[in-house]
């Protein structure tokens, strides 16, 4: 059985969606077979040749403090966060550092993208645009002061979140997770989606006609608490969380695999996470999206996971109700899920006719696909499972016993960095930025950026067919990852595909590209969207397509904080190794600088004038970019295939102080906390640390906070200990730089990199020198996102 | 309008919207074959783009008709008004 300090339980629920503005409401509606799926009033549909949606109705979204600081993908969020925090009997948590958000989203602030496009480019709308406003302004409304994580992998953002809520718990650093989804009905996933010709005009029939889906909003917020807590506070408890799986299908950018296979691997890791048979669960609430390939590659996945040991499992889909809703999604169904277990009954997938049921029968056999009217059935587990763009596909069990879950099951292994990638202003390659690094090369511009040629893919062996269809992200993102891979000699094959896995952090992600196709349609209508570009616009597009290019077919996640997502993708990376999920990980950190980057860095007055460096005083930084990934694994399964070692990741840690979205003023007490949780979790002490690898770009306001912080944590030791920032080559390149922060403290601890520039603190005045790294032993990196979180990692020899 | 100058509009088309390589593109290449890659988004972005711009529909069309831009341009001459 599952030790009561691993066990996650449910003690809240909210909602928001077509069918219900909070849980009681939706569940009535869903008892009573009632669709959300209308004809939208909420956008123009004009040429469109499919004009249904199912939209949220409420006019008590705005009932928040400072409304005009969020977009509506934050309202649904926090409305839904509210009901829950209420159902669970919580309430405000005064920045208690044991308590996260952990949010999906796919389409984030689109709404505001649009409003800033159409409307006269008002800067402030820019805040809200990014999916990382989301949990901030989560977390910001009810001082939830732990970590704060965002996860942007499209439709499977939500199930990924409330799997990420029980990593967190059951690796200690967490007694309550705020976990869920949201997303709103929008322009560009509507014009996305009709040019994939991908809408059902007639509303989605999954598992039926499958003509296509129907797109949804809203949100779900299910709290997940460790037992320990929820028994000290006698909190209410719906069911527990057991094991999650997520794999990557390595096969298309929007179409999943026909075979579902990957789709099974994720729920065959949920299954043997959770420690249950496969015949204990009663129900499982599919993706069910209506198009043809998705519902055909489920039903195949279901019949043959299912079909020997669990052959009349209960199966349904309740997008018919909600509609697709996106990143919200996985939460809004865990919902579903949750209220089905604890009440036992399983809900329908509806609009089947006489005729249709039995077009279904052929193709399901004796599988009980719940049809038209939900039914009493008792249940001991369900599962929930969701599949996205980017080829992700999550599954995650919920049960009213404890199961047998398997977690740190590797907790004691070493995590070796055996391999980098570079792709950045100044070189793209490590080799090349070595070289920058040495002739002393610095941004000739205020504004720059990477640039991906075809030298780089001929030197990988990239082929055309492949490359054409990238977005600048996603080149900067595949360069820096199959030279990672290169580094490390790793041959991803078909026995180990599934051994290795991606965390891709990124700071803005899909925005650009989502900014351009909200461009192209302002233009050319809705109906005008283009299906070679959407598929960019979702954040995990970029580790999606370095998933098919590697044959990666392991673990797959994308996280969107801001900055520190390229810190924390390490971070989570050695969370999945212990677990003991994956041998290897690729954790990597991913941002770029294209035109309408510049623009917003520019209208928000952060973006300097002219080239600042690190600990200038200056009133802006130097737009920069890249891709950084690094390659981690156990340092077993490093000596089995004779990789070269760089450094060892000990440990990492992770702070926050609640400050507006947007802002990092007030919030630098988190940085030392962050550090100091780091040097806890690596077992080391201040004393050990040689020298720091620190995310100052030149914005006064950001230096201040990273050098006093460090004044406070290391005193009188500050004077003589070197700091390392790469934005004075790089620029703020967000989750690249922070990322690229790690790989140069790696690089200098295995001595690739004998000499660099080292500021010195001391007397309140900044001073520069070369300096060895021959003797450093063990290094601090650092990173920020605005809303005040901060990340600290710690690698050593 | 000649037919070398759909083609060349074509060609232009799958340069600048599907990201291909012009010096491998010649009238003739396979549009769907291993080395330019099609797929089914990237037909139907050539469906929309020949109907916005030569008002020829090529929804539904048999696949043969998408071998190259040859066979398209074939079938837009054919086909338009």
């Amino acid at each position: 059985m599952t030790s009561n300090n691993r066990r996650c339980v449910v003690s809240g629920l909210g909602v928001i969606c077509a069918v219900g503005n909070n849980v009681e409401e939706t569940w009535k509606n869903a008892l009573n077979s009632v669709s959300g799926i209308h004809k939208t009033t909420s956008l123009d549909t004009k040429n469109c040749y499919a004009d249904l949606a199912a939209e949220v109705h409420c006019d008590t979204l705005d009932d928040i403090e400072c409304p005009d600081e969020k977009d509506r993908a934050s309202k649904l969020c926090i409305k839904a966060m509210k009901e829950a925090l209420n159902d669970a009997g919580l309430g405000d948590f005064a920045d208690s550092s044991r308590v996260s958000v952990i949010i999906g989203s796919c389409v984030g602030g689109v709404l505001s993208i649009e409003k800033y496009h159409r409307g006269g480019k008002d800067a402030n709308e820019i805040p809200k645009m990014p999916i990382a406003a989301i949990a901030s302004q989560v977390a910001e409304s009810c001082h939830a002061g732990g970590i704060v994580t965002n996860v942007g992998n499209a439709c499977a953002a939500g199930t990924i979140s409330i799997a990420l809520a029980c990593d967190l718990i059951r690796a200690g650093r967490a007694d309550v997770v705020i976990a869920g989804g949201s997303d709103s009905f929008a322009s560009v996933p509507y014009s996305g989606f009709l040019s994939l010709h991908a809408l059902d005009e007639n509303g989605c029939s999954p598992f039926n006609h499958c003509n296509g889906i129907t797109l949804g909003e809203g949100a779900g917020i299910v709290i997940v608490e460790s037992l320990e807590h929820a028994e000290k506070r006698n909190a209410k408890r719906y069911c527990e969380v057991l094991g999650a799986g997520v794999t990557s299908d390595a096969h298309h950018i929007t179409a999943p695999r026909e075979d579902g296979i990957c789709l099974l691997e994720a729920m065959n890791r949920a299954v043997k996470n959770s420690g249950i048979k496969k015949s204990d669960i009663g129900y499982l609430n599919a993706h069910g999206t209506g198009t043809g390939k998705n519902d055909n590659a489920e039903i195949n996945a279901f019949l043959k996971f299912f079909g020997e040991e669990n052959p009349t499992l209960s199966v349904s889909s309740t997008k018919v109700m909600t509609g697709h809703c996106l990143g919200a999604a996985g939460a809004i169904e865990a919902v579903f899920s949750i209220k089905a277990l604890t009440t036992n009954t399983v809900l329908p997938t509806l609009h089947y006719s006489a005729e249709d049921s039995v077009a279904l029968k052929e193709k399901v056999g004796q599988m009980d696909y719940v049809q038209n009217t939900p039914r009493s059935k008792e249940l001991e587990c369900v599962m929930s499972n969701n599949v996205a763009f980017g080829g992700t596909n999550a599954s995650i069990v919920f049960s009213k016993n404890p199961g047998d879950v398997q977690s740190l099951v590797a907790k004691d292994k070493k995590i070796a960095v055996t391999g980098i990638g570079i792709v950045s202003p100044i070189g793209n390659s490590k080799e090349a930025y070595l070289e920058s690094v040495k002739s002393g090369k610095l941004p000739e511009t205020a504004s720059i950026c990477s640039t991906v040629t075809n030298d780089d893919y001929k030197e990988l062996g990239i082929k055309m067919a492949f490359y054409r269809k990238l977005d600048n992200l996603g080149q900067l993102q595949t360069v820096s990852g199959m030279r990672a891979l290169k580094d490390a000699n790793f041959t991803v094959t078909e026995d180990n595909a599934k051994q290795i896995g991606i965390i891709v952090g990124t700071s803005e992600g899909g925005l650009g590209a989502t900014y351009d196709f909200q461009e192209l349609i302002t233009e050319e209508g809705n109906a005008g969207g283009s299906a070679f570009k959407f598929p960019h616009t979702v954040y995990n597009a970029a580790g999606g397509y370095l998933s098919i290019l590697s044959g990666i077919k392991g673990y797959g996640v994308t996280i969107t904080t801001g900055p520190l997502s390229g810190l924390d993708s390490i971070g989570y990376s050695m969370n999945v190794i212990h677990d003991g999920q994956e041998d290897a990980m690729m954790a990597t950190g991913t941002d770029e600088n294209i035109p309408i980057i510049t623009e917003l860095c520019q209208k928000l007055n952060v973006a300097a004038d002219k080239v600042v460096e690190p600990y200038s005083d200056s009133n802006g930084f130097v737009v920069g970019d890249g891709s950084v990934s690094v390659i981690l694994e156990t340092e077993d399964y490093a000596k089995a295939r004779g990789a070269k070692v760089y450094c060892y990741a000990l440990g990492y840690g992770n702070g926050r102080k609640n400050v507006k979205f947007g802002h990092i003023s007030g919030s630098g007490e988190a940085l030392d906390m962050a550090i100091n949780d780091a040097l806890k979790n690596a077992g080391v002490s201040i004393d050990e640390i040689d020298a720091v690898c620190g995310f100052a770009n030149g914005f006064k306001t950001l230096d201040d906070i990273e050098r006093a912080a460090y004044a406070r944590v290391f005193g009188d030791k500050l004077a003589s200990l070197p700091l390392f920032q790469v934005k004075e080559r790089v620029g703020e390149g967000r989750a690249a730089s922070a990322t690229l922060a790690a790989a140069e403290a790696a690089l200098m601890l295995s001595g690739e990199l004998a000499e660099e520039n080292a500021y010195f603190i001391a007397n309140g005045g900044v001073s520069k020198k070369k300096v060895a790294t021959s003797g450093f032993k063990k290094i601090l990196v650092t990173s920020f996102a605005t809303g005040g979180s901060y990340s600290a990692v710690i690698l050593g020899k | 309008m000649a037919n070398e100058e759909i083609k060349s509009k074509l060609k232009a088309f799958f340069m600048s919207d599907l990201g291909v390589d012009g010096d491998v593109l010649n009238y003739d290449t396979p549009l769907f074959g291993e080395e330019i890659g099609l797929d089914s988004v990237d037909s139907l972005e050539i469906i929309s783009f020949v109907d916005d711009n030569f008002g020829v529909s090529m929804t539904g069309v048999a696949k043969e008709n998408f071998q190259s831009i040859d066979t398209i341009a074939a079938f837009i001459e054919k086909n338009k008004a």
